[in-house]
C-alpha cells in the first residue's frame, strides 16, 4: 500500500512531452511543440486569444484529438499514466473528465438522472454503486432537485451543471473545462468558478480551465499556462502570469492588474480581495471615498485617457438625422412564453424608451427576459398585451451569427448596391468573393449584421434601432474591442444600438447606459457608471475593487487612485 | 417550446411504472383498437386513452393528439367518402369526377371511414400518452442489451431530433430578420443548411458519446431493475383489457356492418368489453391521490401527492 500510495503522488495528472498536432487538411500547426505537466489536485487556468490552440490541447488531453479529430500528431500524452495516443477517449473516460462550450451537444440521455449515470453504466459499474455515485455527484454540484428533470427543461446553467456532473461522476483526477462560463451569467459564471475550487480542494481533482474571461477565475487558480498561436507562451504562477502579460499581450491583462499598472502600483492583484489587500497596503483610504468628490456618472466620464490598447473609438459626433429622435419605445410590454406544460409571464410591464445614437447594454441573468425582449421588439413574438413602436425599422442579430449564413459566397448573400453599401457599413467590402465559412468568427458576425442591416438603410441612413444578443460568446478581448468600435460606430451614424450581454467588462466599454433586467421587469436602468458600480455581480472588476459610485473602468480608476497620490 | 409529446418526468404511477408494464398497458388499448371496429369498443378505447392521459398529467399531449387525430379521422371519412361507392343509403350525388368517375356519397362508406379514423385517432392518442409518460431513457436501457447498435441509433435520434427542431427554428427566425435587400432565403438553402448543422451537431454529440465510453468493449452494466409497486397494476389491467379483447372477439362482440347497410352490434358482450376497456382508462389514477382526504387535494403535486418509490434490485 506504501508503494502505491507513493506512486499515485508521483503520477502527473497529465503529462505532456514535445506534442505537435495538425487537423486534417489543416494548413499550419493547431499545437507547435507543447510539453507540460500538471500535478495531482492543481487548479490550473488556460489563458490565450481566439484560435491560439487552448481547445485543441483540451482535446488532446482527452484522447478526442487524434482519435476522433484524425490529424497528424506527434509527441506524448500521457492522463495518469496512460497512454493517450495509444488508448482512445472512451478508456480515458474513467481518468479524464472534458467539458465543452455548449453544454446543448452534451447531454444524450433525456433525464438528468439517466444522463449523469450513463458513464458508470456503460463502465459496467454495479448498481448500487452507481445509485451512490449519482447521489453523492449531484450533492457535489447542487443538482439532486434536478435528477427527476428532462434536460430540455434546464436552463443553460443548470445545463452546464448537468454536463459537469457527467464528466465528473467517474471520479477522474483530471477535468478539463473549455470555456465553461462564456454562456452563464455573472452570477452563474462565478458560482461555477468556486463550485471547481471546492471540487479541487475537496476531492483532490486536477482541473484545467480554458476561459476568456480571466478575471472571473484568476484567484482561483494555482497556475496559468498561457498559448499563442499553438504554442505554449507563459507557464507560472497567477500574478507572474499578470506581469508577463503586461508586457507581452495587455488582452490578456484583468481589469483589475490594468488598474493597477495605469496607477503604477505593484504587485498587480490576481482578484479583488487580493486587490484590496494591497491598495490597503499602499496607504489608500478605502472604499466609498473618492478624493476631491471625482465621481463620473453621466454620458462620458473620462478621467486619464485610456491607452491605446483600450481605447474604442466610437466615431465622433452622431450624423445629423432626418428622422424622430426616439429609435424603439415599448408600453406595458407582457410577453407570454410557454415552457412545456406552462405559460409563463417573461415579460411583465416593460416601458422602455431608446433614442438614436444610444449606447444601450441589456443585462440581466439567464432567463431574465433579455432575448425576449430583443425577439418581441424586432417582431418574432407577439405580446399579450401592451405596444411596441419601432419607429424606424430594427436590425437584429440574434446569438448564431451562423443561422444568417446559407450561400456559399459572401456576395451571393448580399448581391446588390444595397447589399455591397451593408457590406462596407461592416468594413467587410474587400471578402465579397470569400466563402463565409473561411471567415473568422469575428468577420462571421459582421456578415451576420450586414445582411440584418440590408436595405434598411434608406439613403444610406442606419435602422432607428440596431440590436445584438449576446455577441461577445467565446471571444477574447480584442476582438470584443473590435466589437464595441463597430457597434459605437453605427451609434455615432444614429442607430440606437442595443445589446443583450452577460459581460460586465464589455458593457462597461461598449454602453453609455445600462438596463438590468430581473425575471421580466426592468429592476434599473441608467447611466452606466452608475449601474456597474452600484453592485456585487452585475459590476466590472474594477468597481468590486474600489467600490466607488460611478468607477467602472481601469482609466476612471486609475485617475481616482493617481488622483489621491497627488492629493 | 417543447413538443407537447416530449416526455415530462411527473409524479404518477405511469410514470413511475417500468417501460414492459407500461408498454403492456398502452399496448393492449392499441391491440383492441386493430381488432375491433366496432364504434362503441372504439370509442370506449380511445375514452380509455384519453382518461389515462389526463390522469397521468398529459393534458396537452392528449389535446394534441386529439387535434391531429380528429383531423386524420376527418380526412379519411372525407376520402373514403369519395373513393368508396358502396352502401345503399345515399347522401349525395356529385356527378362525374376525373379519376374517380361518378362519385356518390353513402351513408355506409361515411360510416366506414369514420371507423377507419377512429381507430386512427385512438392509437394517435395512445402513443402520445406513451411518449408524454414514459422514460425514453429507461426504454432505451432496456432496449441496449438486446440491440446495442439500435438503442445507439435510437439514443442519437432521440437527442437529435429536438436539437434539429430548434435549429430549425432559430434558421427561419434569422431567415425573418434578413434585411429586404439581403439575398431571400428560400427553403432547399435553408434546409440545407439545416442539414450541415445536424451534421455538425450529430458530430458533438458522437465526440460526446466517445468521452462517455459508448464505444467501450467492456461488458455492460448488469441492470438495475426498476420496478415500480404499479407495474403489477398495469400488467393487470393490460392482461385484462387482452383476455376481454380476445374472449369478446371470438363470442361476437365486435359485431358490426358497414355495407350494404349499417349494421352496430349492441350485445351483452360488446357492452361487457366496452365496459372493461373504459374502466381500463382509470388505471393510472394515483392511490395517494384517491384516499387523500379533500382539503389536502388541489396542493401542488410535490407536497401532497408522494411520488412513486421505485425500488432498485441489483
Amino acid at each position: 500500500m506504501p508503494e502505491l500510495a507513493t506512486s499515485a503522488r508521483i503520477i502527473p495528472a497529465l503529462s505532456i512531452e514535445e506534442l505537435t498536432y495538425s487537423y486534417p487538411h489543416g494548413e499550419r500547426g493547431a499545437l507547435r511543440d507543447v510539453s507540460l505537466q500538471l500535478g495531482a489536485g492543481e487548479l490550473v487556468l488556460l489563458a490565450g486569444r481566439s484560435a491560439s490552440g487552448k481547445s485543441t490541447l483540451l482535446r488532446a488531453a482527452c484522447g478526442l484529438v487524434p482519435h476522433f479529430h484524425g490529424g497528424h500528431i506527434e509527441g506524448s500524452v500521457q492522463v495518469a499514466g496512460v497512454d493517450a495516443l495509444a488508448t482512445g477517449p472512451g478508456e480515458l473516460a474513467a481518468a479524464v473528465g472534458y467539458l465543452a462550450q455548449d453544454p446543448e451537444t452534451q447531454v444524450i440521455s433525456t433525464t438528468v438522472a439517466a444522463e449523469v449515470e450513463l458513464p458508470l453504466e456503460l463502465r459496467g459499474d454495479a448498481p448500487a454503486s452507481r445509485a451512490r455515485a449519482v447521489e453523492e455527484v449531484a450533492l457535489a454540484l447542487a443538482i439532486p432537485h434536478l435528477l427527476s428533470r428532462t434536460v430540455d427543461t434546464l436552463s443553460g446553467g443548470e445545463l452546464q451543471r448537468v454536463a459537469l456532473a457527467a464528466a465528473l461522476v467517474t471520479r477522474p483526477q483530471l477535468v478539463l473545462l473549455d470555456e465553461p462560463t462564456s454562456q452563464l451569467d455573472p452570477v452563474a459564471g462565478d458560482e461555477l468558478t468556486w463550485l471547481l475550487r471546492r471540487l479541487n480542494e475537496e476531492w483532490g481533482v486536477t482541473i484545467l480551465l480554458a476561459e476568456h474571461r480571466l478575471e472571473r477565475c484568476l484567484a482561483a487558480a494555482d497556475r496559468v499556462i498561457a498559448m499563442d498561436s499553438g504554442a505554449i507562451s507563459f507557464d507560472g504562477a497567477p500574478r507572474d502570469f499578470l506581469a508577463w502579460a503586461q508586457d507581452a499581450d495587455s488582452a490578456l491583462e484583468t481589469p483589475a492588474a490594468r488598474l493597477f499598472s495605469l496607477a503604477g502600483i505593484d504587485p498587480l492583484p490576481i482578484g479583488v480581495r487580493d486587490a484590496r489587500q494591497i491598495l490597503a497596503s499602499v496607504g489608500w483610504r478605502g472604499a466609498g471615498s473618492p478624493p476631491n468628490g471625482l465621481y463620473f456618472f453621466g454620458r462620458s466620464s473620462h478621467g486619464r485617457p485610456p491607452s491605446p490598447s483600450e481605447k474604442v473609438e466610437f466615431g465622433g459626433d452622431p450624423a445629423p438625422l432626418s428622422h424622430p429622435p426616439t429609435a424603439a419605445k415599448t408600453r406595458d410590454l407582457w410577453i407570454e412564453l410557454s415552457t412545456g406544460d406552462e405559460a409563463r409571464d417573461v415579460l411583465r410591464g416593460i416601458d422602455l424608451q431608446v433614442e438614436r445614437g444610444e449606447r444601450v447594454a441589456l443585462m440581466g441573468r439567464n432567463g431574465a427576459g433579455k432575448s425576449t425582449l430583443l425577439r418581441a421588439v424586432a417582431g418574432l413574438v407577439e405580446p399579450v398585451r401592451g405596444k411596441i413602436e419601432a419607429l424606424n425599422g430594427i436590425a437584429l442579430l440574434t446569438q448564431n451569427p451562423g443561422d444568417y449564413l446559407v450561400r456559399e459566397r459572401v456576395g451571393d448573400e448580399l448581391p446588390g448596391a444595397d447589399g455591397m453599401a451593408a457590406l462596407r457599413m461592416v468594413g467587410l467590402e474587400h471578402a465579397v468573393d470569400s466563402d463565409p465559412r473561411d471567415l473568422s468568427g469575428g468577420e462571421r458576425q459582421r456578415l451576420a449584421l450586414a445582411i440584418t442591416l440590408a436595405g434598411r438603410m434608406e439613403g444610406g441612413e442606419l435602422p432607428g434601432l440596431v440590436a445584438l444578443d449576446e455577441p461577445t460568446r467565446g471571444m477574447d478581448r480584442a476582438h470584443k474591442t473590435r466589437l464595441a468600435e463597430l457597434v459605437g460606430g453605427l451609434a455615432s451614424q444614429g442607430a440606437g444600438v442595443v445589446i443583450a450581454t452577460h459581460d460586465v467588462e464589455f458593457a462597461a466599454v461598449f454602453a453609455e447606459r445600462v438596463v438590468l433586467l430581473g425575471d421580466g421587469v426592468v429592476i434599473a436602468d441608467g447611466p452606466a457608471t452608475e449601474i456597474l458600480s452600484g453592485g456585487w455581480y452585475f459590476a466590472t472588476e474594477v468597481a468590486r475593487v474600489l467600490d466607488l459610485p460611478g468607477v467602472i473602468t481601469p482609466e476612471q480608476g486609475a485617475a481616482v487612485l493617481l488622483e489621491e497620490e497627488r492629493g | 417550446m417543447r413538443s407537447p409529446f416530449a416526455y415530462t418526468s411527473r409524479p404518477g404511477p405511469l410514470q413511475a411504472a417500468s417501460p414492459g408494464a407500461a408498454v403492456t398497458y398502452l399496448g393492449s388499448l392499441v391491440v383492441v383498437s386493430f381488432l375491433y371496429s366496432n364504434p362503441l369498443v372504439l370509442g370506449t378505447a380511445g375514452a380509455a386513452a384519453i382518461l389515462a392521459g389526463l390522469l397521468a398529467g398529459a393534458g396537452r399531449a392528449v389535446r394534441a393528439a386529439l387535434w391531429m387525430g380528429l383531423t386524420l379521422a376527418l380526412l379519411i371519412v372525407a376520402v373514403n367518402a369519395l373513393v368508396v361507392d358502396r352502401g345503399e343509403t345515399v347522401l349525395a350525388r356529385l356527378g362525374e369526377w376525373p379519376l374517380l368517375g361518378q362519385v356518390a356519397v353513402t351513408a355506409e362508406a361515411v360510416a366506414a371511414g369514420a371507423v377507419l379514423g377512429l381507430r386512427a385517432a385512438v392509437v394517435l392518442v395512445v402513443f402520445a400518452v406513451y411518449s408524454a409518460c414514459v422514460d425514453p431513457d429507461r426504454v432505451l436501457r432496456s432496449l441496449r442489451p438486446l440491440a446495442g447498435r439500435s438503442a445507439l441509433t435510437a439514443t442519437l435520434v432521440s437527442r437529435l431530433v429536438p436539437l434539429a427542431a430548434a435549429d430549425g427554428a432559430r434558421l427561419r427566425d434569422a431567415a425573418r430578420l434578413r434585411g429586404p435587400a439581403a439575398a431571400p432565403v428560400g427553403r432547399a438553402p435553408l434546409a440545407r443548411r439545416l442539414l450541415a448543422g445536424s451534421l455538425d451537431r450529430a458530430v458533438d454529440v458522437a465526440a460526446t458519446l466517445e468521452l462517455r465510453g459508448y464505444a467501450l468493449d467492456t461488458p455492460r452494466a448488469p441492470r438495475a431493475r426498476a420496478r415500480s409497486r404499479y407495474d403489477r397494476r398495469f400488467y393487470v389491467v393490460g392482461a385484462g383489457i387482452l383476455a376481454a379483447g380476445i374472449a369478446g372477439k371470438l363470442s361476437g362482440a365486435d359485431a358490426f356492418d358497414f355495407y350494404p347497410a349499417i349494421e352496430i352490434g349492441a350485445g351483452p358482450a360488446t357492452l361487457a368489453v366496452a365496459l372493461v376497456v373504459l374502466l381500463a382508462g382509470f388505471a393510472p389514477l394515483s392511490s395517494r391521490l384517491a384516499t387523500y382526504p379533500r382539503y389536502m387535494r388541489g396542493k401542488s403535486p410535490s407536497s401532497t401527492v408522494a411520488r412513486p418509490l421505485e425500488r432498485t434490485h441489483a
